[in-house]
């Protein structure tokens, strides 16, 4: 069978996994392309008007994979939770209900199950046992895939704890690659956002990229361990529900503290709800610490260039604010 | 220093004060929202933050300029933003220079009774006593209000004397404002009765009536001050209007664990098949039981931006199609200008006027 995976979401996240999963059982597996205009179009038709732009995004590509690539199946997960007492974003949770009522028409074509897990690593092959009669597998070929999935995706979370980026280490994993990274003694940022915003270039053009080509050293949430990015919340009366707002919220907590990091580039889509609050808290303690703060705010219409323009502007400050502190 | 507490601007609020100050409180009383506390939550609120964090933002500043020193309230009872709530509030609060403490009641789940207990100082059976004692009357003044307050909508589109119910309303409110017993709750009781049935009615037959069932985030749903009192709004275009949310209920549900939300949550679950958040599936839930009940459309209020309502929102033309249920949706924020939304809501009713009575033609002819 052939069945296809929207690059949108998290796929950034857990794209390793389930290519591997399913591949080893045996399908055929399609991954839609980059995002593009025309999936962005589609996906902006199919949504509600006020949804967030990287659901829009998502549904784009589902619809591209059942219209141009003519997969039997997408896989829409229902992420439910991977941390013990937090849940997801409630558009994740309803997802499934989101895309089968909302496009009606497509809803048999669609792969979903429940995932839940008490840590990040999803590999509990009961997540996927649901899907043995659409998938033509037995129990046990359910476990084995999971297991050998599991491998792999470990693989990625080691790549990126070394401080590679998500796509980038899911690339070396995929395609057996190495990827080196400029080390230097320049600026460094911390750039805090969903791994479905960062690694999307149409939404963040390439924004790692372009602090690359500025000779800028960067972080990313998925580069520091849970542990560290959990010590850093522990302090909150209540945290968020949402496990991943709150790893972001961690890591901007501590990428305002560590004196090693010169500046927190917080990107966050339009419409997102989560980071209204992640934003005002980010913006409270970077008074505090003093260390300079910058919210990016990415839609579909952005400007690359407006883009652009920001972001050295950002680096300038900052060097001249590491020159006056060292002279 | 002693405590000053406050609270939300949400529907009864007199119910509120009156359990607090029975509790032996100082209470602050939050001012009825007006376009300035709206005006302050915007300006010291994160500009996406949904809009009942933005009054309460509003709230919480008005209060504490009168010398709230204490803000209870609640973290809503489906995990969502409203959960955090509290926790930016206070962030901000402090920013700007007030010293307040918040004390959040949970659902149930997080510990609910302890939280209680060490606030309200319940150590001995006495202060339970008193707990159980203010609660007996309080709550029932909570659910004759929600009573009251339902019948009234039901009333004024065939009120002979215009105005007469809502009047009849805000007596019954004063009336109650000043209840602190057994004895006076019963009195007010009785003469709230006595108040609704002198309202004088039209005849009107069963299948002229139009009625309207209001759905949504529970926020903008209660508070009227917020959602273009659509109640009587709708009731002025010659509607009656039930609200699918009436705080008596909420407290029913999740202090007391009644049953009634669950069976309307699982009228949802063919659309939305577990809770996500908020009171998505219970918005689901309610259209479809609005319609077998009788009801001939539902506004569906949301705050803008409003992540589990967003997911409502977008299963919402399944369950019209499958229920044959009109279904408008309205999105709130600080600039939903009146007009535009009372337009809308009028086309909405006009086009459910015309199909009743194009169906009562065809069933007529069919006879
Ligand atoms: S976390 Fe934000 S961007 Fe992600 S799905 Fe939820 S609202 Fe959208
Ligand atoms: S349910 Fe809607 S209004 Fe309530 S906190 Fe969540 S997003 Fe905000």
């Amino acid at each position: 069978m052939k069945i296809g995976i929207p690059r949108a979401l998290l796929y950034h996240y857990y794209g390793v996994f389930w290519e591997e999963f399913f591949k080893e059982l045996g399908h055929e597996v399609i991954v839609s392309p980059h995002s593009n205009k025309e999936i962005v179009d589609t996906g902006i038709k199919s949504a509600v008007p006020e949804i967030c732009v990287p659901i829009k995004i998502f549904l784009g590509h589902l619809k591209y994979l059942i219209y141009e690539k003519n997969v039997d199946y997408a896989f829409v997960p229902r992420m439910i939770s991977i941390h013990k007492g937090e849940i997801f974003c409630p558009k994740f949770m309803g997802l499934p209900d989101l895309v089968k009522n909302g496009s009606p028409e497509i809803s048999d074509r669609i792969l979903t199950t429940y995932i839940e897990s008490k840590t990040e690593n999803i590999s509990n092959y009961k997540n996927y046992i649901s899907l043995s009669d659409k998938l033509n597998a037995n129990e046990e070929d359910i476990k084995r895939a999971s297991r050998k999935a599991n491998i792999k995706w470990l693989e990625f979370r080691r790549n990126t704890l070394r401080g590679i980026p998500a796509d980038k280490a899911a690339e070396m994993v995929k395609k057996n690659t190495v990827y080196k990274k400029n080390n230097s003694n320049n600026i460094k940022i911390a750039v805090v956002g969903y791994v479905y915003n960062v690694y999307d270039p149409f939404l963040s053009m390439d924004i790692l990229d372009k602090l690359h080509d500025l000779n800028v050293d960067y972080m990313t949430f998925e580069m520091l361990d849970n542990k560290t990015i959990f010590s850093q919340i522990s302090h909150l009366k209540k945290r968020l529900f949402w496990t991943f707002s709150n790893k972001l919220l961690g890591a901007g907590y501590y990428s305002l503290k560590n004196h090693n990091i010169d500046g927190l580039i917080h990107l966050t889509a339009f419409g997102c709800g989560p980071d209204s609050f992640l934003g005002k808290l980010f913006e409270i303690e970077s008074d505090i610490r003093q260390k300079p703060f910058m919210t990016i705010r990415i839609d579909e219409h952005t400007g690359e260039n407006h883009l652009q323009t920001r972001i050295e502007a950002f680096v300038d400050m900052l060097k001249r604010k590491k020159e006056k502190e060292s002279a | 220093m002693s405590n000053k507490v406050s609270f939300p601007y949400l529907g009864h609020v007199i119910v509120y004060k009156k359990f607090l100050q029975m509790m032996g409180f100082e209470v602050i009383m939050p001012p009825a929202p007006t376009q300035k506390t709206i005006d302050l939550g915007v300006k010291y609120s994160p500009e996406f933050a949904c809009i009942p964090f933005k009054m309460l933002m509003g709230n919480y500043i008005e209060a504490c300029e009168l010398g709230a020193n204490t803000i209870i309230s609640s973290g809503g009872h489906g995990p969502c933003r409203a959960g955090f709530y509290g926790e930016v509030h206070q962030r901000i609060l402090r920013q700007m220079g007030y010293d307040v403490n918040f004390i959040i009641f949970d659902s149930p789940k997080r510990d609910l009774f302890g939280t209680i207990k060490k606030f309200f100082k319940i150590k001995n059976k006495q202060s339970i006593s008193k707990m159980v004692k203010v609660s007996k009357v309080v709550f029932p003044v909570l659910k004759d209000l929600d009573t009251f307050e339902k019948k009234i909508h039901t009333m004024i589109p065939y009120e002979i004397n215009k105005g007469q119910s809502l009047e009849v309303w805000r007596e019954i409110y004063k009336i109650y404002d000043e209840v602190y017993s057994q004895k006076e709750l019963l009195e007010a009781r009785a003469e709230g009765h006595r108040m609704i049935d002198s309202i004088k009615l039209r005849k009107v037959n069963d299948d002229e009536k139009i009625k309207i069932g209001i759905v949504g985030e529970i926020f903008v749903v209660i508070e009227p001050s917020i959602n273009m009192d659509v109640e009587n709004l709708l009731c002025s275009l010659g509607c009656e209007a039930e609200r699918s949310l009436y705080l008596s209920e909420w407290v029913e549900h999740n202090i007391f664990g009644e049953k009634h939300e669950k069976t309307i949550q699982d009228l949802g679950e063919k659309y939305i098949e577990i809770l996500i958040g908020g009171h998505a599936k219970t918005t689901v839930g309610n259209i479809v039981d609005f319609k077998n009940r009788g009801f001939d459309g539902i506004i569906h209020l949301m705050p803008f931006g409003c992540l589990p309502e967003l997911v409502s929102q977008s299963v919402i033309p399944k369950i019209t199609s499958d229920h044959d249920i009109p279904v408008l949706t309205l999105s709130i924020d600080e600039q939903t200008g009146k007009s535009n939304n009372l337009t809308r809501i009028e086309a909405f009713i006009d086009l459910i006027r015309n199909k009743k009575t194009k169906e009562k033609v065809f069933s007529g002819g069919k006879k």
